[in-house]
């Protein structure tokens, strides 16, 4: 039911919107929100409260409390009175057993108020235990509010934008615009952000721009300002940031404060104002302050009969409690005065929303004049303007509590939020919870949605009243970030995860190859038959795309030089077009990536690192250079460049058939690095051998892998060649006991225990982690990494274990079936006395033990004679 | 059920202090409160004095994430983390005051091959040492937990899961407080709003200590102030390996049941679990650089909420409540560093960086057993200082990097 029009209504009275409440057709008005739109429709009661199920209606129809949560097409948890009403919209109330009017759960309310003391769950059900988790299941019942649709999936797309402002002024009300219009007079480039529908017009004719609804988060790390504008999320920098958020206006403490009818002024403001509704017939209004009072007029020209009115400038009433029928407001008791309303206006005052200026390292403190806390001392380019910063009209302090008396003996509540009640507190501080911030645990004042902004102020005043002090003694809790709640959808914005794709990707596909996933990278598994793959490269030749591997070029004057202080092994005398391997090490000489280098000439080195290593072995090789200073240029070209790895005793006369090269084992043996055309395309040349057998690693610029791969692949065909994935690479490396960093070693690997003390020139004068590796020597090795044969059939798990005297001694880290060897085969690492040839193992299988034998020399062409030929 | 009537004082308001204790703990921490706990009831050793900076569980112990498991990876931190266990199981009932210790399991997720190794090689440690823990394959995870998003075409598919049924969360304030009741109803002072400003030694000896509320003899300092670790034991002239770092987490406003098991994706630096309350509770890794300051940051909220959502899409409506920090002590192979240093009678608990609270109980009963008989237990020998000169670390960073 509508006023009839007045002048500053926010409806559009010339149309009409549809929405459902609980399924039940409701009308409202563009203009509307959901929640005057049910209020409009005689709807009072929108929420059941957290604890006590108790009715509870509009409070500051403002957003900042949490009477009006309902959940609104699905979504939980949403502040109806600030919600734009959308045309189907479908509205439900949450938390209820039954109907917001008829809640079952409400008995916890009757008879629970005695048997829900604070902090009762810790006093209860501890004995049996057995109990508990059937105690518990009923505890996790009840708590929660809104309820997550299970089978729902991202429906909103969100977007995430980035401005830079000079000004950036958040909050539109009066001096929020006037701060806006100086500085857009200045000639500044100004920004206003308001969480409220208004501020567009009060803004009518500046020079800045205004952006409403929106909220903004908070003031974080180098003054990023995060706004929430509905569907996007705005991450300001400004140079100079103004904050006029205001002041909230604070209930009242005494007996019946939080029954249906009992509101803030803000509320009763806008109903009648924005939405043209009368809030109540009859009204009392007790208020600090002039602004509180001033809705005693808009009530009069609401309709609203006005039973009376208490300034608390003027007295000082020792008594007020609010009486209800079913929840609802029924009458008001003054000093023993009983006065019948189904209105009550509280106000104790407004205080400061100094939450995001605190957040960016203002002192707050409490101003016992004006009775609030305020902010002091601001950060540089942060401002406070307005009420924010204590401008505020005077007007009295209320008292902490107002008693009842006589027959009212309802609750009365500190934190509506989370149903706390001045007796919970006064129990907490007689168990000897006596600092606030102790006693904001136990009893949870300040943690429920609205985060302390109610209750903030009049839990400090009731704990100085108990513990016999001050506010400013007592102090204040510290406010967390957000300013306001935020949708995980809008923080993660349209970001998913990155997922990298080699350029010859789209080839593999169409050859049906498996995907599996390395770090971020998609790699094939798999062509379908991993023991022909490598069958193929044993017998014939094989090709791997290996684009994935890390490739980084150092360059400059001082190239061998800071390689040869970085790596362990030497690479000052590798010659031009040679290939070295080596582990890379971390200052405490664990291995933390390994790859090939090869020189291109005196100044230019071609690193290669593991696939998953990239990123952080060229961040390492910066560090370092930027750390010593040395004339060395470290360009990371992963991504740029494509690479497939040709293996096999007929990969020699593949490349012939490409390329103008000699081949020959001659001028092109193993270890050489040579630049040359392979099918038109330059290329890299490496002569490398991880799979075991002779091959060259070929890369390319990105765009030319797909025609490089098709073409060995077709130019191959008739020498048997298969492409082969990672699966066959593995079995493959393992035959040679080629290690894979981050499977085969550890956080706390170093490479003499790894078996490769050949890569660790302690001769060098200096290189990253020597000194560590000098004690690794000295101490004597405790583990090795070695290879094994299992006795039976049975490949044991990666990651099993080798047990000795039924405890844990070693771990499996790669196993295979290998078809070569008939056999199953892997590296482990084991206690340094086990690390012997034949030496047995006992490895744990399915809770079983099986016996597998210690093999120190690679499986298959322990001498690398495949490699060289 | 009438204690839950009747009003009863959790502890002694705060008294003077005297000029002499046997025992003074620095820290109101867990750890402080647990040892100080331990001390009275296991050996009889009541004249301790726990000091505390600001109020008791103002550090970690009232931040953090509260997720208990004992799945860790190395032979030696399994068996220390599965006591500490089965003493939080029975400490509700020991305190006499609930910890709501809510044990529904905790996974953690494999999105990858190389990643289910690491979960079977601690599945196989944990069997071996009767920890209750198992890989589960996608299968395996749906059926305890249905609610994840298990399509493939996501970016990190979930391959499998390291199940650890007796894993959990617990009310952190609880375990504070119910420790604090514990140790001061058998004669223990606890001095909150207690800072130690010096540490006396002579000899190199501990002779005492000096506070902002004056000073205190005593032959045995116990060092439990986690991110403040390295600051306490340069007082004594001890050089620790251990860098503070912060940790951040957030809630959402509180929801209807929806996930009991505790998920961790290391891949995605997430883990996520409800708590009682009903809120959603969603940490992260910790932060990679080092500071003192406790102000969040908003990348690790968008972050978090990616991740989140790439888990659970259903979520896309929750809303952050509010986020917080707090400060982490790293050390080098991400296991403590406890007992005994080079300066007689100054004992440390530290090196806990993000999985500290799980370790409570145990850190608790076994520096107690030190500080009474002047012997290491067997279980914490592993964890010496020492080891860092004798290169013997134990590392869990493959257990304890993101999983907490
Ligand atoms: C966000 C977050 C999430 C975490 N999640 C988990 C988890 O899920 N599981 C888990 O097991 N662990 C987790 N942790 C780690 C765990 O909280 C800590 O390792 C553990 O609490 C540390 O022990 P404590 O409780 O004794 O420390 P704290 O509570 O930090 O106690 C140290 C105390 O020392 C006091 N102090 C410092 N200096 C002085 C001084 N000079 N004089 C007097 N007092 C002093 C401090 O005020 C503080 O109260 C997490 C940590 C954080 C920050
Ligand atoms: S009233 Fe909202 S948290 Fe207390």
């Amino acid at each position: 039911m509508r006023l009839p029009p007045r002048p500053q209504e926010r409806i559009d009275r010339s149309r009409e919107l549809t929405f459902f409440f609980e399924g039940e057709p409701r009308h409202g008005f563009p203009g509307d929100t959901v929640g005057s739109a049910l209020f409009a429709s005689g709807r009072r009661v929108f929420s059941r409260s957290f604890k006590y199920h108790r009715p509870r209606g509009l409070l500051c129809c403002s957003g900042q409390c949490p009477n009006c949560l309902m959940q609104v097409d699905g979504v939980p948890n949403v502040r109806v009175c600030t919600m734009p009403l959308r045309e189907g919209a479908r509205v439900r109330g949450q938390n209820v057993l039954g109907s917001l009017d008829r809640d079952v759960m409400s008995v916890v309310d009757k008879i629970g108020g005695p048997f829900t003391p604070v902090g009762f769950y810790y006093r209860t059900m501890i004995r049996p235990r057995r109990a508990w988790p059937l105690y518990e299941r009923f505890l996790r019942n009840v708590a929660g509010l809104g309820k997550i649709d299970r089978g729902a999936g991202r429906t909103r797309r969100f977007d995430t934008e980035h401005r830079r402002v000079e000004v950036l002024v958040i909050g539109g009300g009066r001096a929020g615009i006037e701060a806006a219009r100086a500085a857009a007079a200045r000639g500044e480039q100004v920004v206003l952000v308001d969480e409220g529908l208004g501020p567009g017009e009060r803004a009518a004719g500046g020079s800045f721009e205004v952006i409403a609804p929106a909220r903004a988060l908070g003031i974080y790390e180098g003054g990023l300002v995060p706004v929430d504008a509905g569907q996007v999320l705005i991450r300001f920098r400004a140079r100079r940031i103004v904050v006029a958020t205001g002041a909230i206006e604070q209930p009242l403490v005494f007996p019946g404060n939080d029954l249906v009818g009992v509101m803030l002024p803000g509320a009763v403001r806008r109903l009648t104002d924005e939405w043209s509704l009368r809030p109540g017939s009859r009204a009392v209004v007790i208020g600090a302050d002039e602004r509180a009072l001033s809705v005693v007029a808009e009530l009069r020209s609401a309709g609203t009969e006005i039973a009376r009115v208490v300034d608390l400038r003027a007295e000082s009433p020792r008594r007020i409690a609010a009486e209800g029928k079913k929840g609802r407001l029924a009458s008001v008791l003054v000093d023993g005065e009983g006065l019948d309303c189904d209105l009550l206006v509280m106000s104790g005052g407004r205080q400061p929303a100094y939450s995001l200026l605190a957040q960016a390292g203002a002192r707050i403190e409490y101003d016992a004049g004006r009775g609030v806390f305020v902010p002091i001392e601001l950060p540089a380019s942060v401002e406070a303007v307005g009420a924010v910063a204590g401008e505020l009209p005077s007007g009295a302090t209320p008292a902490a509590t107002y008693e009842g008396g006589g027959k009212a003996r309802g609750k009365c509540f500190v934190c509506v939020c989370e149903d706390v009640t001045t007796k919970d507190v006064r129990r907490a501080i007689a168990e000897g919870f006596d600092s606030i911030e102790l006693a904001k645990r136990y009893t949870t004042v300040t943690m429920g949605p609205c985060q302390g902004r109610l209750c903030q102020l009049p839990s400090v005043r009731l704990y100085a009243r108990e513990n016999g002090t001050d506010e400013a003694a007592i102090g204040r809790t510290t406010a967390r970030p957000p300013w306001a709640p935020v949708s995980l959808g809008l923080l993660a914005g349209r970001g998913h995860e990155p997922a990298r794709r080699t350029s010859i990707h789209e080839r593999h596909v169409q050859l049906g190859a498996r995907m599996m996933w390395t770090g971020a990278w998609r790699r094939v598994h798999s062509y379908g038959d991993p023991a022909g793959e490598v069958r193929a490269v044993h017998e014939a030749v094989g090709a791997i795309d290996v684009s994935t591997l890390g490739k980084i070029l150092v360059s400059g004057p001082d190239a061998a030089a800071f390689l040869e202080r970085l790596y362990p092994n030497r690479f000052g005398d590798l010659r031009p077009g040679r290939i070295r391997y080596s582990v890379l090490g971390t200052d405490a000489g664990r291995i933390m990536d390994d790859g090939t280098i090869a020189r291109l000439d005196d100044d230019r080195f071609y690193v290669t690192t593991t696939s998953t290593g990239a990123d952080v072995v060229s961040e390492w090789l910066e560090w370092w250079n930027a750390v010593w200073g040395m004339g060395v240029e470290v360009v990371n070209l992963t991504g740029a460049l494509a690479a497939v790895n040709v293996a096999g005793p007929r990969a020699r006369e593949l490349l012939g058939r490409l390329t103008d090269l000699d081949v020959s084992n001659e001028s092109f043996s193993y270890l050489d690095a040579k630049q040359a055309h392979v099918a038109g395309v330059p290329c890299l040349l490496l002569r490398i051998g991880f799979v075991g057998e002779l091959g060259y690693e070929l890369h390319c610029s990105s765009p030319y892998g797909e025609y490089l791969w098709s073409t060995l692949l077709e130019r191959g065909a008739d020498l048997g060649l298969r492409p082969f994935g990672l699966e066959a690479q593995r079995v493959l490396r393992l035959e040679k006991q080629h290690i894979l960093v981050g499977q085969d070693t550890d956080s706390e690997s170093n490479a003499l225990e790894a078996g490769m003390p050949w890569v660790v020139k302690f001769d060098k004068d200096e290189f990253v982690g020597k000194w560590a590796l000098e004690h690794v020597r000295e101490r004597g090795l405790r583990e090795r990494l070695v290879g094994f044969e299992m006795t039976g059939w049975t490949v044991p798990p990666e990651g099993g274990q080798i047990v000795v005297d039924g405890r844990p001694a070693g771990r499996v880290t790669s196993a295979r079936w290998s078809g070569e060897l008939r056999r199953a085969i892997g590296l482990a690492w084991v206690p340094a006395a086990l690390a012997e040839e034949d030496a047995e193992l006992a490895i744990r299988v399915d809770g079983r033990l099986e016996q597998a034998r210690v093999r120190l020399r690679p499986f298959l062409d322990p001498d690398g004679e495949r490699l060289r030929s | 059920m009438k204690d839950v009537f009747r009003q009863r004082r959790m502890w002694r308001p705060r008294g003077e202090l005297k000029r002499r204790y046997d025992v003074v703990i620095v820290g109101g921490g867990s750890h402080g409160l647990a040892t100080a706990y331990y001390l009275a009831k296991n050996h009889g050793i009541t004249d301790v004095a726990v000091l505390e900076r600001s109020y008791i569980g103002s550090g970690a112990a009232g931040r953090n994430t509260t997720i208990i498991r004992s799945n860790y990876r190395t032979p030696e931190g399994v068996a220390f983390y599965g006591r500490s266990v089965e003493l939080y199981e029975r400490l509700a009932a020991e305190l006499d005051f609930n910890l709501l210790f809510s044990q529904h399991g905790h996974l953690t997720l494999a999105h990858s091959d190389r990643a289910l190794i690491t979960m079977t090689e601690r599945a196989e440690v944990n069997q071996l040492l009767g920890v209750d823990s198992r890989v589960v394959d996608r299968d395996g995870v749906a059926g305890l937990c249905p609610e994840l998003n298990l399509s493939r075409e996501v970016t990190w598919p979930i391959e499998g899961a390291l199940y650890h049924r007796r894993g959990g969360i617990i009310r952190h304030d609880a375990v504070v407080w119910g420790l604090a009741r514990g140790a001061d109803r058998r004669g223990v002072e606890i001095h909150p709003g207690t800072e130690v400003t010096g540490i006396e030694s002579s000899n190199g000896r501990v002779t005492g200590v000096r506070t902002t509320r004056g000073d205190i003899a005593c032959d045995t300092v116990v060092s439990a102030t986690a991110g403040w670790s390295t600051l306490v034991a340069d007082l004594a002239g001890v050089p620790l390996p251990i860098t503070t770092h912060i940790l951040q987490a957030f809630v959402t406003e509180p929801l209807k049941p929806f996930l009991d098991v505790i998920i961790v994706s290391s891949q995605m630096h997430v883990y996520i679990s409800q708590t009682d309350r009903g809120e959603i509770l969603i940490g992260a890794e910790i932060e990679p650089y080092t500071t003192y300051l406790g102000t969040g940051t908003f990348g690790f909220l968008e972050d978090s909420a990616r991740h989140t959502l790439e888990l659970f899409p259903q979520l896309e409506h929750a809303a952050v409540l509010r986020q917080w920090t707090g400060l982490c002590d790293l050390s080098p192979d991400y296991s403590p560093i406890l007992g005994v240093t080079e300066v007689g009678g100054f004992l440390v608990s530290c090196g806990w960086g993000t999985y500290g609270f799980k370790a409570a109980p145990i850190v608790g009963t076994t520096l107690a057993e030190l500080v009474a008989t002047g012997r290491t237990p067997e279980l914490i020998a592993p964890f010496t200082l020492e080891r860092f000169s004798t290169d013997s670390l134990v590392s869990e960073l493959a257990a304890a990097a993101v999983s907490h």
